[in-house]
């Protein structure tokens, strides 16, 4: 037999990473080795310095009142804002609006993504595992406010569902508008995150655990409920985690699906930036938003401990 | 939100008499428009016009872009940001000394003030065009020509008939009617409503701003009859979709649907309706080439030409004496020629407005948020 | 039929179990298992008596975890039934089996403690509270865990996890313990040390055991009986001496201890007593198949030989007692301590090579290589089965 070199001895990908090598070893000599590690976090310090000096803009400004003579916010500083945020009924309103609407809308959206986590890994037909995975990702292709749009017209008076019903010979009802509504379009659209961030978390128990805790005696149920739960924990407080942040600071589906009379606190902190021009109030709000959000993911942390994000580098 | 085209048909020969004359005004303008012919400043590739979309961007596209481009050789871009979204642009690009991200915007007469009054924006007063324009041009309340107005609009009672069977609706009260609830529309800051409410609800337009309960009691029943809340394209939408019979809108809004097949129709109830004005105006911090060729741009926008052209388009009364109305609009209560039509319309000074719209808002949020 | 099948034959229909109202604690009937049209297992049936401790032995791939996981109701046989303590239990989910499992990779709970660990399945079948933590504290002081109770799973070695997923298998007091390959990923030597515990706690709480494994070594250590299977068939039932002794097939032959094969054809055949011509010359040998395949002079057929029953002796030098033997050419020489591996052949003929263990406790000699040697065996250990 001639010998022949096979070809994936040295496969082409080997040959690219080389030259990509050779580039780099032009562009950042060895010497410099100590600075790789510096010059790959810069990005990142920068991004998160930006984001830190913009929280201190956005903290400074909720420290002006906007004079409405001039349009320009106040020179000195005051808390005026904040009194104000505490004593007008409406931003407690709105503010309990999208915390309990967060709390929901993460509640159902982990409930309805469990299942269909599980399934899809584990599923046993490849073929099931792909159309999962599809559904879950043709979504992403579509940007929230086109699917916001997508219930309008699915949900409206003269829309698909209402159709369905008049063909029972009920309705039509006012589907959309309201704060179920908001709520539904809101775990429509968390649903994948939810999904993408359990299935790691429940590929990563072993069946044979499953199988094990079937044979010591524990029906599905409670094989859920004392090993695949507990197990899971880690998947459910990210998938929670950024569901409730995502949810709490949505701005789109309540503009669009609440018809304008269930504003989420972006809406409001919108109406004060762009709308009444007080960006110092806007700024208020943001901030309270900011603080809202960060003793909630706080909180789960003390309650969950950070190291179910595997912070602690060793699993569970 | 209200958007006005400005259509200025304007030719070359117009546009050159209309030069000549700024020249022989000898006005001494800072911008030297006087010596326009022998010194034309530099003139750059394209100009950008902040507007509204849809049939508004268009509107404004006919009658002044085009012209303009055509007289000029400039081009010009549209930018479609919000109104609302653009202002905190501006406002920033010029506390920063920077350029501002565009030339001319186009805005309602109210944020424009806000812009004044914060000092942002650049004078018109030399403006040639200036001359021939009616009151409605000049803004209230402001010192020269820090904006101008280019035509007027009315929130009117809009109402799909076939839900009005024994003829439209006379008052605003018709928006209470226990068969409408859940299928109303109003701005969702409610501007526009603010100030038929304070009629409708029992209260003297002469209180506005001191005393707004009859206002705030009014709108507090509307609410009850949980009303939809957006913005222009909602209402098309709304209309088109049989979500809503009743809507507190510009009548351009309604007019734009009817032309789309829908049947919608409207009204100004016998509280009144609110009359507002839109304007253009141009931010500070342009190099002066691109201020003059700016200028120019509202300039020829305030021509009668264009202002025919602009309007047509837009169903609205212009700042131009002797303007045809469109056929479709003829006597029509949204547009308003004679100083009878004004009768039913309320106008309140835009200081007021700018002063008290921010509270306005707030309270209608409370109320409809509550 | 082969032997496996005739000793089965003989089990269940043998007249001192069918007098004595005795029920195995495991009757596995006809059972099959088909995935997508390929059978695992085909045809198996075996029962076993209560107490005892089975293996079940064979290749990966020959469907011996997939009869594992029948009896543990992990699957349902295609056709078949199975038995435990007389009770058909195929229909019977697994959380309503009174099996306990050690399974190849453990499974244990790793959000619990060792005694956690422990005490779930007792939770899980409703024993009552008050009797869990002497019993959970009784099971681990039987595998020697007593003071670990309160540790994570990640804060005990790998033997120590072994003992928990005993505990964890046996608290409930299972009729039947299964063993799914559980010491596979150890090293050698806690391999071997766990194989004497497992022995050791099945002797003394006489629990029915069925484990399954790929290590020959393990499966004569540590069982009372044996399965060999391959293909999904199950290819002999014994106790581990017969398995090894008396292999019903040159499968069973080849797959349990070191074995020789040495093809070649029948020059001579009476009764039992067989001749087969080789390259290294006619060897006498004893026919292997079951009963109703007599030899027939002529026909192909495969004698096997354990390295270890061959004996090593200078060429010309006599090894009294044995009745045959080869002359070979020394060609590899391995020196494992308490034996020589030696590698010899017929010169010239690569396929003829023996593989010899050497136990020579007292001579101290070792052959070099090339050295001429001579081969011999008793003719009762050079097994002769049929090629067909």
């Amino acid at each position: 037999m001639p010998l022949r070199p096979s070809r994936s001895a040295y496969p082409l990908s080997w040959r690219v990473l080389d030259a990509l090598e050779a580039g780099a070893r032009g562009v950042w000599p060895a010497r410099f080795a100590r600075g790789v590690p510096w010059l790959m976090l810069a990005p990142a310090i920068l991004l998160v310095g930006l984001l830190a000096v913009s929280l201190f803009e956005i903290a400074d400004a909720s420290l002006r009142t906007l004079d409405t003579a001039t349009f320009l916010p106040s020179e000195e500083h005051t808390l005026a804002n904040y009194a104000r945020a505490f004593s007008e009924p409406v931003v407690l309103a709105v503010g309990l609006r999208s915390l309990g609407g967060a709390l929901l809308v993460t509640l159902a959206t982990l409930i309805l993504a469990f299942p269909y986590a599980y399934a899809m890994v584990r599923t046993p037909s490849a073929a099931w595992r792909k159309t999962l995975l599809i559904a879950l990702f043709l979504p992403f292709f579509i940007g929230q406010v086109v699917r916001a749009y997508g219930w309008l017209i699915l949900l409206g008076n003269q829309g698909l569902a209402n159709e369905i019903l008049g063909l029972a010979g009920l309705g039509p009802y006012r589907l959309l508008f309201n704060y179920w509504a908001v709520l539904f379009g809101l775990v429509q659209y968390m649903l994948p995150f939810a999904v993408l961030m359990l299935a790691p978390a429940l590929s990563a128990i072993p069946e044979e655990v499953e199988a094990a805790a079937g044979s010591l005696g524990a029906n599905w149920g409670r094989t859920l409920l004392h090993v695949v739960f507990p197990m899971a924990k880690p998947g459910f407080v990210g998938a929670g985690l950024v569901v409730l942040t995502l949810t709490l600071t949505d701005f789109a589906i309540p503009a669009i699906l609440g018809g304008g009379g269930q504003d989420f606190i972006a809406n409001a902190i919108y109406d004060q930036f762009f709308r009444t021009s007080d960006q110092g109030m806007g700024a208020t709000l943001t901030v309270l938003l900011v603080l809202v959000g960060s003793t909630l993911v706080g909180l789960v942390f003390a309650l969950f401990g950070a190291g179910t994000l595997s912070l602690r580098g060793r699993g569970p | 939100m209200p958007d006005t085209p400005f259509f200025l048909q304007l030719s070359r020969r117009r546009f050159l008499q209309g030069a000549a004359a700024a020249g022989s005004l000898g006005a001494a303008s800072a911008l030297g428009l006087r010596t326009a012919f022998a010194q034309e400043p530099e003139k750059p590739a394209e100009i950008i016009v902040r507007a509204w979309g849809g049939s508004w961007v268009e509107a404004l596209k006919a009658g002044v872009s085009d012209p303009f481009t055509k007289a000029t050789g400039i081009a010009v871009r549209h930018d479609l940001t919000e109104d609302n979204e653009i202002q905190p642009k501006v406002w920033a690009a010029v506390a920063q000394k920077r350029v501002p991200p565009i030339h001319v915007n186009w805005d309602t007469t109210t944020n424009a003030t806000k812009s004044a009054l914060r000092g942002v924006t650049e004078d018109l007063s030399d403006l040639p065009n200036l001359a021939h324009v009616t009151d409605l041009a000049k803004p209230v309340g402001l010192d020269g020509y820090p904006i101008v107005d280019t035509y007027g609009y009315v929130y009117v009672l809009a109402y799909r008939p076939e839900a009005f069977p024994d003829g439209p609706p006379t008052s605003w009260k018709a928006m209470l009617d226990p068969k409408f609830k859940g299928r109303i529309a109003l701005y969702n800051d409610g501007i526009g409503f603010h100030f038929p409410a304070q009629v409708a609800g029992g209260g003297k337009l002469e209180d506005i701003p001191a005393n707004m309960q009859p206002a705030w009691d009014f709108i507090a029943k509307v609410k009850e009859q949980e009303p939809l809340l957006g913005e222009d394209p909602d209402f098309t939408t709304w209309f088109q979709n049989g979500e809503i019979d009743l809507a507190c809108t510009i009548s351009t809004n309604a007019r734009e649907a009817k032309k789309n097949g829908i049947d919608v129709a409207w009204v100004v109830p016998e509280e009144g309706a609110k009359f507002d004005t839109d304007g253009l105006w141009i931010p500070k911090g342009l190099p002066e080439n691109e201020l003059y060729w700016a200028k120019k741009y509202i300039d020829m926008a305030i021509g009668k030409e264009s202002q025919q052209v602009w309007l047509d388009g837009l169903g609205l009364p212009g700042v131009v004496p002797g303007l045809t109305p469109p056929a479709d609009l003829v006597g029509d209560p949204s547009y308003p020629t004679k100083p009878e039509d004004f009768e039913h319309l309320i106008r309140i000074s835009s200081k007021i407005q700018v002063e008290n719209e921010a509270d306005w808002f707030g309270k209608f949020k409370a109320i409809m948020q509550g | 039929m082969s032997a496996a099948a005739r000793a089965m034959a003989a089990d269940s229909s043998a007249p001192d179990r069918a007098a004595a109202p005795v029920v195995p604690a495991v009757s596995v009937r006809d059972v099959a298992m088909v995935f997508s049209g390929q059978a695992a297992v085909a045809d198996a049936s075996f029962d076993l008596a209560s107490g005892r401790f089975l293996t079940i032995l064979g290749p990966s791939g020959s469907g011996k975890t997939t009869l594992l996981r029948m009896i543990a109701g992990f699957q349902r046989p295609t056709r078949g039934e199975i038995a435990i303590n007389g009770r058909p239990v195929s229909a019977v989910p697994p959380h309503k089996r009174r099996v306990g499992m050690v399974f190849q990779k453990l499974a244990l709970f790793p959000h619990m403690t060792a005694a956690e660990n422990v005490a779930f399945p007792l939770k899980m079948r409703r024993f009552d509270a008050r009797e869990i933590p002497a019993r959970v504290a009784r099971y681990l002081d039987l595998v020697h865990l007593g003071p670990y109770a309160d540790r994570r799973i990640h804060e005990l070695s790998g033997g120590q996890q072994q003992r928990v997923a005993i505990a964890r298998a046996l608290v409930f007091e299972p009729d039947l313990l299964l063993l799914d390959e559980p010491l596979a990923a150890l090293d050698r030597k806690l391999r071997e040390e766990m194989q004497l515990e497992f022995r050791r706690i099945q002797k003394e709480l006489c629990i029915t055991t069925i484990n399954v494994t790929h290590d020959q070594r393990e499966a004569l250590v540590v069982s009372d009986e044996v399965i060999v299977m391959d293909r999904g068939r199950i290819q002999q039932m014994a106790d581990p001496i017969s398995a090894y002794r008396e292999p019903a097939n040159a499968f069973v032959a080849s797959f349990i201890g070191v074995t020789n094969r040495i093809e070649g054809r029948l020059s001579d055949a009476q009764g039992d007593a067989v001749t087969l011509d080789t390259p290294f010359g006619p060897c006498a040998g004893r026919w292997g198949a079951p009963a109703g395949r007599s030899p027939r002079v002529g026909e192909a057929a495969t004698g096997m030989l354990r390295a270890e029953q061959i004996r090593v002796a200078p060429s010309g030098e006599d090894r009294g007692g044995l009745d045959a033997s080869v002359s070979a050419e020394i060609v590899d020489v391995i020196f494992e301590g308490e034996r020589v591996v030696y590698e010899a052949r017929l010169a010239g003929r690569p396929e003829a090579t023996l593989r010899v263990f050497d136990h020579d406790p007292l001579g101290h000699a070792v052959q070099p290589v090339g050295a001429t040697v001579r081969l011999g065996w008793n003719r009762r250990d050079l097994i002769v089965f049929p090629n067909d």
